[in-house]
């Protein structure tokens, strides 16, 4: 009978056996005071992050910090991490690393660069300053040039898809995205800094698309710059986000920019335009009859650009369309040539 | 600090613009209005899934963060969260599932195609359908895992109590 009692009671004490109770095995190694959804959890740190950085005046604030925040818990966005991990407490490790980050953000550098890797148009990029980071207005211009590509299957080159020139390619997300999502062209990306050069073969080689572009250091501004290109001539396509900043304009970028990505990548010279022109006097040597060039620009430029192309005394390209970004301005430009280059 | 709008999209209006051969520009610039071109409302459905509804771009109001500021190559902005609402049913999806706008506007469209066959087919929709089986599914699991966990529990104090019965009779009998 003692037994049976004794044997009862062991049954029903069998949790309380445990060391430490059941708090210390509901929350496993973590301190018995902490809370599920208080002090340490991944919404409480947004929270408080968005009021510092709302204090020191960084912009983005709320959007950093969730940036920040999701990217240490392993996820891309806030938004897409489940409810149960934004509430359940960090670790000293994830809290750490937290802090480094936002230390960074602290300091005006780009989330882009702080994460050191980057979304456009579903690819993830890695980002090293000082290499341009993508724009999202950038996106749309890849959707226009694959609008196009899709209207105009003869544009199609030898080898299948189109063959396309991009300027200026930066961390190779308008050449990159453009082979991803038209699985039979190929690329010949360039610009002018090693940096940039270097990236997007790094990039290249990370989305496997290295077999289908030609990363070449090209300063396209540069007397008889389109030479080097003449080999892959007559190209379908040219497609660029060339630096457009008005020089006027730079000293009023965000620190952001200011400090941390290349000038380069942003000044257009006087008018913004710098970049631009050279890209229309290089594109006809090297483009097809009727090739195009797709371009983004500042909402200023859509004007200059069609002065300038009117003023030639044999103008063999025409501006063909303007298409706005998503915030209704002016930002792209598609220019056609008409007629055979003498 | 930064206050910012959201730029609202009312109706489809065409954002690309052909530019009229000879002097016409400022016409072209002109008439551009704010609207949005469609993107390509992505069609495919889940596996063994008939095709829901197409939504009209017609019926559908976007809204983005915009910023102060230019915009472009003079500004880095990385709050790409999209807002999309279907006016008929009043139905409103708010996407920033991803770091990229484009995405989250095709994610937008596909998540608020689903919603809006729910809205308006009820049990009979395929989202519905599949939802209900996946429900099932996972309450069927939890069952059998709680009756997996349940039986162990037990075959393990049975074993304890039995170990204490043995060393019970072990001190006895010294």
């Amino acid at each position: 009978m003692k037994l049976g009692g004794r044997m009862w009671w062991t049954l029903l004490s069998g949790p309380r056996r445990r060391r430490g109770g059941p708090l210390s095995r509901a929350f496993g190694s973590q301190q018995p005071h902490s809370h599920p959804t208080g002090e340490s959890s991944a919404t409480e740190l947004v929270r408080r992050w968005t009021e510092i950085f709302e204090k020191r005046g960084i912009p983005e604030a709320q959007e950093s910090s969730e940036y920040i925040v999701a990217h240490v818990l392993g996820a891309k966005t806030f938004q897409s991490l489940k409810p149960v991990c934004r509430t359940k407490p960090l670790t000293p490790q994830q809290l750490h690393d937290i802090h480094e980050l936002c230390s960074l953000r602290l300091q005006r550098m780009p989330v882009q660069y702080i994460l050191g890797d980057w979304d456009f148009r579903g690819l993830n990029l890695k980002m090293t300053p000082p290499v341009f980071i993508p724009r999202p207005e950038t996106e749309e211009l890849v959707e226009w040039v694959l609008e196009e590509v899709a209207q105009r299957p003869h544009v199609a080159g030898t080898q299948g898809g189109p063959l396309i020139l991009e300027v200026g390619c930066g961390s190779g997300a308008v050449s990159l995205s453009l082979l991803n999502e038209l699985p039979e062209s190929q690329v010949i990306a360039v610009d002018k800094e090693e940096a940039a050069i270097r990236l997007t073969r790094d990039n290249a080689r990370r989305l496997r698309l290295q077999d289908r572009i030609r990363v070449i250091p090209l300063d396209v501004t540069s007397e008889g710059s389109w030479t080097p290109l003449l080999p892959w001539a007559p190209l379908d396509l040219v497609v660029s986000n060339p630096p457009y900043v008005f020089y006027q304009d730079m000293e009023q970028l965000a620190p952001e920019i200011l400090r941390y990505e290349d000038p380069v990548a942003l000044d257009g010279g006087e008018e913004g335009m710098d970049v631009i022109c050279s890209i229309l006097t290089l594109a006809p040597r090297i483009l097809k009859d009727c090739g195009s060039i797709f371009l983004e620009v500042d909402p200023r430029h859509p004007e200059l650009v069609g002065s300038w192309l009117q003023s030639w005394p044999n103008p063999s390209l025409r501006l063909v369309a303007l298409r706005q970004d998503l915030c209704g301005r002016p930002r792209f430009l598609h220019v056609q040539k008409s007629r055979p280059y003498v | 600090m930064n206050t910012r709008a959201w730029w609202r999209f009312p109706a489809l209006l065409t954002r690309t613009c052909r530019v009229p051969r000879g002097p016409g520009l400022w016409e072209t610039l002109a008439l551009l209005s704010p609207g949005v071109a469609p993107t390509a409302v992505q069609m495919a459905g889940k596996k063994g899934c008939p095709a829901l509804c197409p939504l009209d771009e017609n019926d559908l109001e976007e809204q983005f963060v915009k910023g102060h500021g230019p915009g472009g190559q003079a500004t880095n902005k990385t709050s790409n969260c999209v807002v999309l609402k279907h006016m008929p049913s009043g139905i409103v999806v708010k996407c920033h599932q991803t770091r990229s706008v484009d995405q989250n506007r095709k994610l937008a469209r596909k998540i608020l195609q689903e919603k809006v066959d729910v809205f308006y087919n009820g049990e009979k929709s395929p989202v519905y359908k599949e939802k209900r089986e996946a429900q099932k599914k996972k309450q069927e699991r939890k069952k059998r895992t709680k009756e997996t966990l349940e039986k162990k529990k037990l075959l393990k104090e049975l074993r304890e109590s039995s170990e204490n019965v043995t060393e019970k009779r072990t001190a006895d009998s010294d």
